[in-house]
């Protein structure tokens, strides 16, 4: 692993909207907090000399180095201006009980604190987005020159006919502003969604991440590029199923008839990969749950049958798991956690991206915090192996 | 690590129904089913037996409790077994309440009884095993007390209701599955394909059924309520943007629209920008007054209810929501256009 710190920040910065950039590289295990993070990035980078998030061409073909084990960590805090949409307190702990929530903290974890700039909240995102893939690639541009330690083959070869067919339909959310997951580059809602891709284009840099509602329930671009969801489908071809492809589809749509026309699209796509059954994820909540909902339903009435994956927002004193919307089609739930309960509190020695919470709260003694405020903790993509269940 | 054994009157030996009026008893070591009962335990003394009579229990229950806690506070026990009971009605509450209130303090509790038994629902955060319904089931209910009574002494962390053997208390609690959610999404998928339909989250979810049409709306008086987070400007009562601690009721002042720059949208769930351009399409105030004027709705009420539907809990939702149809209840109002985000 190397790379030149001092060129890779002064390198990374192009537009004023972010006006600079710490970076800490922490070992695995560190008994480090990461607050106010916007995405998590697996370095990437393409021998061909092709963009590994590309916003052009295809990705899932030819061949991509990752640097195993080593994440990238962006982190800001925005501005307190007036804007539409607000994002939400984001942590990672690398030690103590909050690292049981997250995959990152058995890793290197290389930590980008941006300033933010000028030209407000859209256009400081845009840059911290941008550098951050960037560094992404940076960071791994060692493995131009080393050998790998292992090849990977991402191949669907011919299945049994008699196995079923499985898609994976995948929501992405877009919201307006610092609420949106890129597909090449465009947001969710622009990228002619919903579409089957082929699932080595998701594990291979398609989808970004630039979601930054409730923090349990977002999927950073990491949780692409190793979609477990994805990574089961292709293990399991030819043994329990056949992988029908991965269908992309937009959460979020705005209006009643687009959310039950986009549900039907979805289903139609799935359809016409001759999927028997799908497993459909989301992306945040509430609204994005009535999508999930609806193409559940849909999916159904068009005989290909479906699980969802979902996470709770019950209250610890409940007796009973709630979920913002359910039909009676839903009858299979994976459930990935309940954001509502609390994480025992920790002390952690040093905190990087912001000493203090979106809220005010010292992050160093923070007390207990709900799983909402850990990334990816209650993903819906089934990334974890986080549940609830009735005890 | 010790043990205290809660018992009715009979259970300890102090007599039958007419005993049930025993006040709360300490008797030393174990007594009764408890002897069977510590042969079940691992490495756990039975310190004490606290009996009391069913009706006592039942007609004195504060009194009861607050004696019975103080014997547990002066024995510091590393949990409570209680019963079994069995189909005993009163026992069985006796046993339920007894454990509920233990835990409550920290001090780990588990009550046996059958699973009709009406303790069942009053254990709160204690544990129930399941009995028999009679006391031909002591032989195979001591065991499976013991077992768990010894885990909750011990300290560790319990696994769901069916791998310890205890009624579910309904509690929802996170914990790391052994497979990824992924991988148990593939496998429900095939087993449904297979014929098979399971789920980690139950169907017994609240569904408001719709209500009959209203008969008459241009009789009717209609209300406004919204969770659009609409509120006058400068929003002088600081309702949260996100998780909200409460509703308001604004009165209308008989105006004919919400006017901008009058009215603000401070939900912080969707972009207000547009909203906060005319509030009337977040409450649509404008409209329902034309259809007043025009007859079509008898009559607009005087306040419009709001509140921010964004990480609102929902328990703490459905308060607000039985709270707010409460009032209109009170004030006659037929017919509420409920405006969401």
């Amino acid at each position: 692993m190397a790379w030149e710190l001092a060129t890779f920040s002064a390198d990374l910065l192009q537009e004023p909207a972010v006006d600079g950039a710490s970076v800490d590289i922490v070992p695995p295990g560190s008994p480090v907090r990461v607050t106010h993070v916007l995405d998590a990035v697996e370095p990437r980078i393409r021998p061909d000399g092709r963009a590994a998030f590309p916003t052009e061409g295809r990705a899932g073909e030819g061949r991509t180095n990752r640097l195993d084990g080593v994440v990238v960590l962006s982190c800001l805090d925005f501005p307190g201006e007036e804007r539409p949409l607000h994002e939400q307190e984001s942590i990672v702990d690398l030690g103590g009980p909050g690292a049981a929530l997250t995959p990152f903290a058995d890793m290197t974890a290389v930590v980008l604190t941006f300033s933010p700039g000028e030209g407000g909240h859209v256009a400081i995102d845009v840059e911290a987005r941008r550098a951050t893939l960037a560094a992404a690639e940076e960071v791994a541009r060692g493995t131009l020159e080393a050998e790998p330690q292992g090849v990977e083959r991402l191949e669907l070869g011919p299945a049994d006919e008699r196995l079923p067919a499985v898609a994976a339909l995948i929501q992405l959310s877009d919201l307006g502003a610092l609420y949106i997951q890129y597909v090449y580059g465009a947001p969710a809602g622009d990228a002619g969604l919903p579409r089957a891709v082929d699932p080595a284009e998701v594990l291979d840099g398609a989808v970004a991440c630039g979601e930054y509602h409730w923090a349990a329930m977002r999927n950073p671009t990491w949780f692409f590029q190793r979609n477990e969801l994805i990574r089961t489908l292709y293990r399991e071809h030819g043994k329990t199923l056949r992988f029908a492809g991965v269908v992309l589809m937009r959460g979020y749509e705005q209006s009643a008839v687009e959310k039950q026309k986009a549900a039907e699209r979805a289903a139609a796509v799935a359809g016409e990969l001759g999927s028997d059954g799908v497993v459909i994820t989301t992306d945040a909540g509430g609204n994005s749950h009535t999508d999930v909902m609806l193409t559940c339903r849909a999916c159904e009435e068009a005989g290909i049958k479906t699980t969802l994956v979902l996470a709770e927002e019950t209250d610890p004193q409940s007796t009973k798991p709630i979920l913002t919307d359910w039909v009676r089609e839903a009858d299979s739930i994976v459930s990935t956690g309940n954001v509502e309960e609390l994480v025992e509190a920790w002390t952690p020695e040093r905190v990087l991206g912001g000493d203090l919470l979106l809220d005010g709260t010292p992050a160093r003694e923070a007390g207990p915090i709900p799983v909402r405020n850990y990334l990816g903790a209650a993903n819906q993509m089934g990334q974890l192996a986080l549940s609830a269940r009735t005890e | 690590m010790k043990a205290v054994h809660y018992l009715n009157q009979f259970f300890a030996g102090m007599g039958g129904e007419d005993q049930a009026e025993t006040a709360p008893t300490r008797l030393e070591g174990a007594v009764g089913p408890g002897r069977g009962l510590q042969a079940e335990l691992a490495d756990i003394e039975i310190v004490a037996t606290l009996a009391c009579g069913d009706d006592y229990f039942a007609e004195h229950e504060a009194e009861a409790l607050e004696a019975l806690l103080e014997m547990l506070a002066e024995l510091d026990p590393d949990v409570l077994v209680a019963g079994p009971a069995f189909g005993s009605g009163r026992y069985g509450y006796a046993c339920a309440r007894l454990a509920a209130a233990a835990a409550e303090r920290g001090i780990p509790a588990v009550a046996a009884m059958h699973e009709d038994n009406p303790g069942v629902g009053e254990a709160g955060a204690g544990y129930v095993v399941p009995t028999a319904v009679n006391v031909a089931g002591m032989r195979d209910a001591l065991p499976r007390l013991g077992a768990l009574a010894s885990a909750l002494a011990s300290g560790r962390e319990l696994g769901s209701a069916e791998e310890e053997g205890y009624l579910a208390r309904g509690f929802r609690r996170n914990y790391v599955a052994e497979k990824t959610g992924a991988e148990r999404a593939v496998e429900l998928l095939l087993a449904k394909l297979a014929g098979d339909t399971r789920t980690e989250v139950g169907g017994d979810m609240d569904r408001v059924e719709p209500p009959p049409p209203v008969s008459d709306l241009s009789s009717a008086l209609v209300a406004l309520v919204t969770e659009a987070g609409c509120v006058p400007q400068g929003n002088p009562d600081h309702l949260q943007s996100v998780r909200a601690q409460g509703w308001f009721r604004y009165g209308l002042g008989g105006a004919d629209t919400l006017a901008s720059g009058r009215y603000e949208s401070v939900h912080g769930g969707f972009d207000v920008t547009l909203a906060n351009e005319d509030p009337n399409r977040l409450v649509p105030l404008d409209t329902v007054r034309g259809l007043e004027r025009a007859g079509r709705v008898g009559r607009v009420h005087e306040s419009l209810y709001t509140t921010t539907g964004n990480g609102t809990p929902v328990v703490v939702a459905t308060k607000f929501g039985e709270e707010i149809a409460g009032e209109l209840r009170d004030a006659g109002v037929q017919a509420v256009l409920l405006s969401g985000t």
